[in-house]
């Protein structure tokens, strides 16, 4: 069960979660980083742990529920945590983010108001080499101190387009 | 200082205007990205550092099942390629320079298939002694690694400026060291990789993950033996350059070797030990003497160095390295004679070369120590020492060098009132030190087909959205938000309402790229000058409307309008459509340029190497632990003069990104060597800092403009790395009185130094 939706598959023992979910499932959003456990770039949660799917055997996650970054904007709303990382500048490159996201939100699960301290230590198992994570901070404790609020998707503007040929021909059309 | 304008735009902390699809993970990365009938390609790497081939059989690889095809030299048409010096192979030819070569490559239905059959080829070597110290590599009867080359010397600068010999008798202390710097690998969180298909028509398609298309495809092309328009390169979004992917590696080119001959797309991403060992191409490691000159009132006499580069196997981007390592660090203070002695020598490892900060980081570790011991020496403040020599708008450097604006003077006190460096060091507690360091960058640098410019072009659709399309590609740092927020601020649009195009060879303009932090300069200024033209059309058609004169019309949050007369406006998404449907169906696009007022240095080296300086000053205070010689950053300030700053949260992202990576640098990074092997080519043992390895962080930007930048802009993105090894060390002989000359400054170096001392 991949963020609700459970898929019937014929797996080989011996292959990775992360490779499951990005070659069969087609959810591509969770990234291989070292191939090691040691980045956190392919970071996921299973039955509420957050685990390195780099590591993790896919037949092990039978009958599991398993979070990846595609499942955590609900209806067009993004999750707390994504929309602080767009609005704190927690994202460069954004190859780490699903994992940063994803390893905060297991955080946060458990323990919606870490200290600081406790923080840092959890998120050091995500490696980022952009942000020099100062902003990253500042995106997960954002939602920690409750300043994110999500936007709706409508909250966009709205815009008309215009089609240009209504009005061309008219209803009726006689010589007087 | 000039800040006369009021933007509405530039300055705002506006969103990354990818961020959405990188917070769901919906960007489309290069390893996401798949084609139909898409085959996976592995490649064979040399085990050893120098041997050759004798003979490769590829028939039991070939007659695996689900192998689709094998690919040697004999598949190329063995023309060496490079940046500056082609010299090296898309597939080894005849011998190997290095572990980690590309010998041969498969092409197969799956990954496990092609690592099969990697181990079914089969080759016959001889192995040949190698040499793997750059100053060994030097001496005459060392193994000669390019047969055809009359050494291992691969280049040499040679450059006096003045009279370094009068100048150091005429100083009053003169200080001398030699410091080694060390090699440090990009790490971006994604390796290289690419996706190539071949057409029989004979055009190559090539999704990168680079950070410099048109690059990328004049130097393919030219190792494929075909012209560069039939090389479609296509970015995926980008995860992480830092400079390791700006096509110097051979990834690209076997993928599309593999795609001719397999008649199918291939794609072929590096795992991680591959990038270590032959991918992103390492920071050039540099042993520097330096040897400099003071008076007694700080003012600095004289300046000599020597350097050592090693170049690895082949050239990459390391000749233009290692002359900014000699040359460029002389535009940060005011020098009237220095001498240079430099040379780029191949070994046989990894080639080096281009990671953010080119020379910089390597040659301020060695100059800026070299100052602060000169500090003490004279009993001088470092931070006045560093203000009384530093550059001033109007400095020409001894090699040419023109700076218009500068504000170092002003990011030297900045740095000071954010670390409070006059208490602190006034009030030293033991065994904790401060140290600063100061730099220069450039924004952009002349030295590809002797042009430093960008084109853009800008189309407005029937929306009043506008659309640029650049080839200058986005490598993550977040050039797309600053482009989109310089076209709105001159188009007078809210930000949302400018998108950026995928950059594409086929399809967006002529572009050098993301290098030499020169993005927001040199594309953001082509990017204003396209904004401006196809404003202009769009006035023309507004002031028809509007019954008025298009000079007396401005734009501002998407509505155009007589000045003075808002109330009368009109969209622009009005304003387009009249103009689309009319004027016979002229689309509303302009193309803009830019070319920076620098010139190609000449045969010496000489010449205005860029159209505009950064400058830069940090400190720290740190604490040593004598028992286990760790090291703690206590605090770090960082003051950065990048000219107006266009994009806060992006600005202070590369700020905090690159300390993030001089951090690394300073004290934790570095790849082992056991006779040219990699000892530790993976992230449990090559560590980059964490989270809670970084120290609290102050940041500030100078009241700066430069006159020739859009709005005032000039570079930003590699000046936070380039002094930071330096700032740490001089904090350490602040705490504790010694200098580890090595980096990285591990604590058993630390410690062995503090025994020294004893």
């Amino acid at each position: 069960n991949v963020n609700g939706e459970t898929y019937d598959l014929d797996i080989e023992p011996n292959r990775l979660l992360l490779h499951v979910l990005r070659e069969e499932v087609g959810l591509t959003g969770t990234k291989e980083g070292c191939s090691i456990g040691v980045c956190g770039a392919c970071s996921v949660i299973a039955d509420g742990r957050l685990v390195s799917s780099c590591l993790t055997l896919a037949v092990a996650c039978h009958g599991k529920e398993i979070t990846t970054i595609e499942g955590l904007a609900q209806d067009g709303v993004l999750h707390p945590l994504q929309q602080a990382f767009i609005e704190y500048g927690g994202l460069q490159c954004g190859i780490c983010t699903p994992g940063q996201i994803i390893a905060a939100k297991s955080l946060l699960d458990e323990n919606p108001r870490p200290s600081e301290e406790e923080l840092k230590e959890w998120m050091s198992g995500n490696l980022c080499r952009c942000t020099g994570y100062y902003k990253i901070f500042e995106s997960v404790m954002a939602v920690v101190t409750n300043k994110v609020t999500v936007a709706q998707p409508a909250a966009k503007p709205a815009h008309e387009a215009k089609i240009q040929s209504l009005g061309v021909y008219k209803p009726v059309s006689k010589t007087s | 200082m000039a800040k006369a304008e009021n933007f509405s735009v530039v300055g705002r902390r506006v969103r990354r205007v990818e961020g959405y699809e990188k917070v769901t993970g919906e960007s489309r990365y290069i390893a996401d990205i798949v084609l139909p009938r898409m085959l996976i390609g592995k490649v064979l790497r040399s085990p050893y550092p120098h041997a050759r081939i004798l003979n490769i059989d590829t028939g039991k690889a070939e007659k695996l099942r689900g192998v689709r095809c094998v690919v040697t030299a004999e598949d190329t048409i063995k023309k060496p390629w490079g940046a500056f010096f082609a010299d090296q192979y898309p597939l080894s030819v005849g011998k190997v320079r290095y572990v980690g070569e590309e010998v041969a490559a498969v092409a197969a239905i799956d990954r496990e298939t092609a690592e099969e059959a990697l181990d079914l080829i089969e080759i016959d070597w001889e192995e040949l002694p190698g040499v793997f110290d750059a100053e060994e590599a030097m001496r005459p009867e060392a193994p000669r690694i390019h047969e055809d080359r009359e050494s291992n010397v691969a280049m040499v600068i040679d450059v006096e400026r003045g009279n370094v010999e009068k100048a150091f008798a005429e100083s009053d202390i003169v200080v001398e060291d030699t410091f080694q710097s060390a090699p440090q690998w990009h790490c971006a969180i994604e390796t290289i990789g690419s996706v190539a298909e071949y057409s029989p028509s004979g055009k190559y398609t090539i999704y990168m993950n680079t950070q410099t298309l048109f690059n990328a495809r004049y130097r393919i092309a030219a190792a494929l033996g075909v012209r560069e328009t039939d090389v479609r390169i296509i970015q995926s979004a980008v995860g992480g350059g830092f400079g390791g992917k700006s096509c110097d590696d051979n990834n690209a080119l076997v993928a599309a070797i593999l795609a001719r001959k397999a008649g199918k797309p291939v794609k072929l991403i590096n795992t991680r030990e591959e990038e270590f060992l032959a991918g992103s191409r390492p920071r050039v490691f540099m042993k520097i003497y330096v040897k400099m000159g003071f008076k007694k009132d700080g003012k600095i006499r004289a300046k000599q160095t020597r350097v050592i580069a090693d170049n690895g196997a082949y050239s990459a981007k390391a000749p233009a390295i290692t002359g900014v390592a000699a040359l460029r660090h002389d535009t940060c203070y005011k020098y009237s004679d220095v001498k240079t002695q430099a040379y780029l020598v191949y070994t046989n490892k990894i080639p080096t070369g281009a990671f953010r900060g080119f020379g910089n980081p390597s040659a301020e570790w060695a100059v800026e120590q070299a100052i602060d011991e000169a500090a003490h020496k004279l009993g001088i403040d470092p931070l006045e020492i560093a203000r009384i020599n530093a550059a001033e708008p109007g400095y020409v450097s001894p090699h040419g060098n023109r700076v218009i604006s500068c504000e170092l003077k002003q990011c030297i006190d900045k740095a000071g009132e954010l670390m409070d460096w006059k208490n602190k060091r006034a009030d030293k507690k033991p065994n904790t030190g401060l140290g600063l360091a100061c730099t220069v960058h450039v924004s952009g640098k002349r030295h590809f087909g002797d042009y430093d410019g960008s084109s853009a072009t800008i189309k407005i659709n029937e929306d009043g959205k506008a659309l640029i399309l650049s080839g200058e590609g986005e490598a993550g740092q977040g050039c797309f938000t600053t482009m989109c927020a310089i076209a709105a601020e001159e188009l007078g649009v809210p930000i949302e309402d400018v998108e950026i195009s995928q950059a594409d060879t086929d399809l967006t303009t002529f572009c050098l790229g993301a290098f030499a932090s020169r993005l927001t300069y040199i594309s953001g200024n082509a990017v204003r000058d396209a904004a401006a033209k196809v404003k202009q059309q769009l006035f023309e058609q507004a002031a028809e409307m509007l019954e008025a004169n298009a000079e007396d019309l401005i734009a501002r949050d998407g509505k155009i309008f007589v000045k003075g007369a808002e109330q009368k406006s009109l969209a622009v998404g009005d304003v387009a459509r009249a103009r689309l449907f009319r004027n016979g169906g002229a689309p509303i696009v302009a193309s803009g340029k830019f070319d920076a007022d620098s010139v190609l240095q000449d045969s010496s080296r000489y010449g205005n190497e860029s159209g505009a300086y950064n400058y830069g000053c940090q400190a720290a205070q740190v604490e040593v632990d004598l028992d286990t010689g760790q090291v703690k950053i206590l605090e770090y300030v960082a003051a950065s003069d990048c000219g107006t700053v266009i994009n806060p949260v992006g600005a202070e992202g590369q700020v905090e990104g690159s300390v993030a990576q001089g951090i690394g640098y300073a004290l934790i990074e570095g790849l082992r060597f056991d006779e040219g092997r990699p000892v530790n080519p993976n992230f449990s043992d090559y560590r980059i800092p964490s989270m809670r390895d970084m120290p609290p962080l102050k940041h500030a930007f100078a009241d700066s403009y430069e006159p020739t930048g859009p709005f005032g802009a000039k570079g930003l993105g590699e000046l936070g790395m380039d002094p930071t090894a330096a700032v740490i060390s001089n904090a350490i002989f602040d705490a504790v009185g010694v200098r580890v000359k090595t980096l990285p400054i591990t604590p058993e170096k630390v410690l062995r130094a503090l025994k020294e001392k004893k």
